[in-house]
């Protein structure tokens, strides 16, 4: 009698939060992949960095997806991963706007952790580098709305878009507002009107 | 900022963290009401200097307290802290820019539960807050909410589906608060949910969820994160209301039979006469 | 900017549907469409003072995202969602304040009793974007650009902050418009920084 293989769903070490883990979240619903997820005490217990979490993941940071046996770190990669496997028009052109979510906006992260659960940091510098980096993603979304393109690679939504998406979403949890931002303003809206689009806390999900 | 000079706030006791967040041999600074403060634990005990001198401290509920003046009567009392069943579970000190009243109103709140914790704490389609009690306490001088009740399609992390969840609310002092709830998994108890406001200044805060709760079944993690999502669900609205500082001016704000607690959580304030974190009127003489 | 009336917005940035948040001399304001033409409020909801910029539109009313109280297009609330059979009182409104489009423009009255002037002839939106400036020295500019003239507009957000609102008569490329406008707003904030 042959016996079917039940298949793992694949396993995301969450952390509620946490504006990574949130893309991974956000992308898992838009392909309407089901997953089931670990939750990870990332504050007030610091777990991502004990023995036990670096087993998972040696760099100590979250997120982390298990699936079809491989170990994923990086937000950014989960993204590819995720993307590559379920759905390839979800996939950019080009990398450039999915590294600077990644890069760039790493700052406005960690000004956001810094307002947020008080992590040591310096506030005024990091806000300055994330308003930066909102300025030339609200630059890029300008022009590419005067183009007559809605999104940031191509004419669909990517995973550039999202991996972008939850910076500019919780910008005001480091005090800093959309109002200087009308095409951002324009943008984050239309992520949020995806098909099963899911929000987290700072980021209400019904529009 | 310095030290307010307001009396009423002065003589309060107010949490400054979790014990835990003071590891021993170090000196943490932080602020209170606006004045300077160094917290130093050593082996035998811990020292809280306040604008240079020696505050009188507590450690009641796994917490550090203290005071820049001379409060009526001792820190609350939590007779839960003493059932042996119960886990202590320490949600972990959030920043917000608001009044630390503001996020003691916003506790007490039920009729937001729909659309600020949508399918968690409330639902759209059942958004109607029926009456409930409020009384002050005068012989320990607390504010009492009873009789609320409110359906919940995910009441607590242990939630599979929704419940009317029975409520209480028993409002301390001006800056701490606890919410009495009917747990998933123990209906003839009450799981115990406390915010204590640490508040920095007038216009910023570190909140405090500490809770005390009957649930074999979910991890601390999971609990901690069930916690932090509705505390962060909140932190949004607290910091996009205006002003920052809670109105105590009639007519500043239009409150409806829902906002009973919030009509006489501004009441005892006045009788209090307490001005810290609070929006300056111009109604008074 | 036309003495009482403020241009805040290009009307093409407010669609259906959105909200958008403007800060004009520190003022908080919200900027919302539903049907119609565009509604501008004090953004404070007047039951607890939250900001109705971050609440939803729906139905051709805006929501307050704190507690679900739902405004008309003539301010009045219609729906307070905790009491569902209350006749909402007639006196419970939001702010709002006269507000116009025109020229491609959303305009508020910040004072005064002057009308809005007509505008002379049909424009393209091409740019809205915050300038760390903290102002410039006549109220709107007429810059040639190409075969066509730019003309920017702008309300003052505090200090050391404008935003600019920039629409375009006569034909040109607009991409290129965007880019020389970006430019100009570069080498004017260096020049505030040296």
């Amino acid at each position: 009698m042959a016996r079917s293989r039940v298949p793992t769903l694949p396993k995301l070490y969450d952390y509620v939060l946490s504006d990574a883990c949130y893309k991974v979240r956000l992308l898992l619903s838009l392909l309407g992949v089901p997953y089931t997820s670990v939750a990870v005490d990332f504050f007030p217990g610091r777990e991502p960095e004990g023995e036990a979490f670096r087993r998972i993941n040696p760099e100590g940071d979250l997120p982390v997806l298990e699936d079809d046996g491989v170990v994923l770190r990086d937000a950014q990669a989960i993204l590819v991963h995720l993307a590559r496997k379920h759905d390839a028009n979800w996939l950019p052109p080009g990398n450039r706007w999915l590294d600077f979510a990644g890069a760039d906006m790493a700052a406005l992260s960690q000004a956001r952790l810094v307002s947020l659960l008080g992590l040591p940091g310096d506030l005024a510098t990091l806000r300055k580098a994330g308003r930066r980096a909102l300025r030339d993603l609200e630059d890029h979304i300008g022009d590419r709305q005067i183009a007559g393109f809605d999104w940031v690679e191509t004419d669909r939504a990517t995973i550039a878009d999202i991996g972008l998406f939850p910076h500019v979403a919780l910008s005001h949890d480091a005090g800093i507002g959309l109002e200087d931002y009308p095409a951002l303003n324009l943008w984050q809206r239309r992520v949020r009107k995806l098909p099963r689009f899911v929000g987290m806390p700072g980021i209400p999900d019904y529009f | 900022m310095t030290l307010t000079p307001d009396q009423a706030a002065l003589d309060q006791w107010y949490v400054l963290g979790a014990l835990r967040d003071f590891p021993s041999g170090k000196t943490r600074s932080t602020r209170l009401l606006g004045g300077d403060i160094a917290v130093t634990r050593r082996d035998d005990g811990i020292e809280v200097v306040g604008e240079g001198r020696a505050l009188p401290v507590r450690t009641n509920y796994d917490h550090l307290w203290t005071t820049f003046g001379t409060p009526a009567r001792d820190l609350f009392s939590l007779p839960e802290a003493a059932e042996p069943d119960r886990r202590w579970i320490h949600c972990g000190g959030v920043h917000v820019r608001a009044s630390g009243l503001r996020l003691i109103e916003n506790f007490l709140d039920l009729a937001h539960f729909p659309y600020v914790h949508t399918d968690i704490l409330g639902s759209e389609e059942k958004p109607e807050v029926a009456k409930y009690e409020v009384e002050q306490r005068r012989d320990v001088d607390e504010l009492w909410a009873t009789k609320c009740e409110f359906f919940q399609p995910k009441a607590a992390a242990a939630s599979d589906e929704g419940q009317i969840s029975q409520y209480m609310y028993r409002v301390v002092s001006p800056f701490n608060v606890m919410l009495y709830k009917t747990p998933p998994t123990a209906p003839n108890r009450w799981d115990v949910i406390a915010l204590f406001v640490h508040p920095l200044d007038e216009i910023e805060s570190v909140a405090h969820p500490f809770m005390l709760v009957i649930d074999d079944t979910s991890s601390d993690a999971e609990i901690i994160q069930f916690q932090q999502m509705i505390f962060l669900q909140d932190k949004i609205v607290l910091e996009n209301q205006r002003p920052l500082l809670l109105p105590l001016q009639p007519g500043r704000e239009t409150p409806t039979r829902a906002d009973l607690s919030s009509v006489l959580y501004r009441r005892w304030l006045k009788e209090k006469a307490l001005t810290f974190g609070t929006e300056p009127r111009t109604d008074l003489a | 900017m036309t003495a009482g009336w403020t241009p805040i917005a290009l009307s093409r940035d407010v669609p259906a549907g959105i909200t958008r948040a403007v800060i004009v001399e520190g003022r908080e304001l919200v900027i919302w469409r539903g049907d119609g033409p565009a509604h501008v409020w004090e953004d404070r909801c007047p039951h607890r003072g939250m900001r109705l910029s971050l609440g939803f539109v729906r139905d051709n009313s805006l929501n307050c995202l704190y507690h679900g109280w739902q405004y008309g297009a003539s301010s009045s609330c219609v729906r307070i969602p905790a009491h569902p059979d209350l006749t909402v009182a007639p006196t419970i409104k939001a702010n709002a304040y006269e507000s116009a489009e025109a020229g491609g423009l959303v305009w508020v009255r910040l004072g005064g009793t002057e009308p809005l002037p007509a505008p002379s002839e049909p424009v393209t939106p091409v740019l809205s974007f915050a300038m760390e400036v903290d102002s410039l020295d006549r109220d709107s500019l007429m810059l040639p650009f190409q075969r066509a003239e730019l003309h920017l507009h702008w309300h003052r957000v505090g200090p050391a902050r404008i935003m600019v609102h920039a629409v375009m008569s006569g034909g040109a490329d607009i991409a290129g418009a965007a880019a020389f406008l970006r430019a100009l707003r570069d080498d004017m904030e260096q020049e505030v920084a040296a």
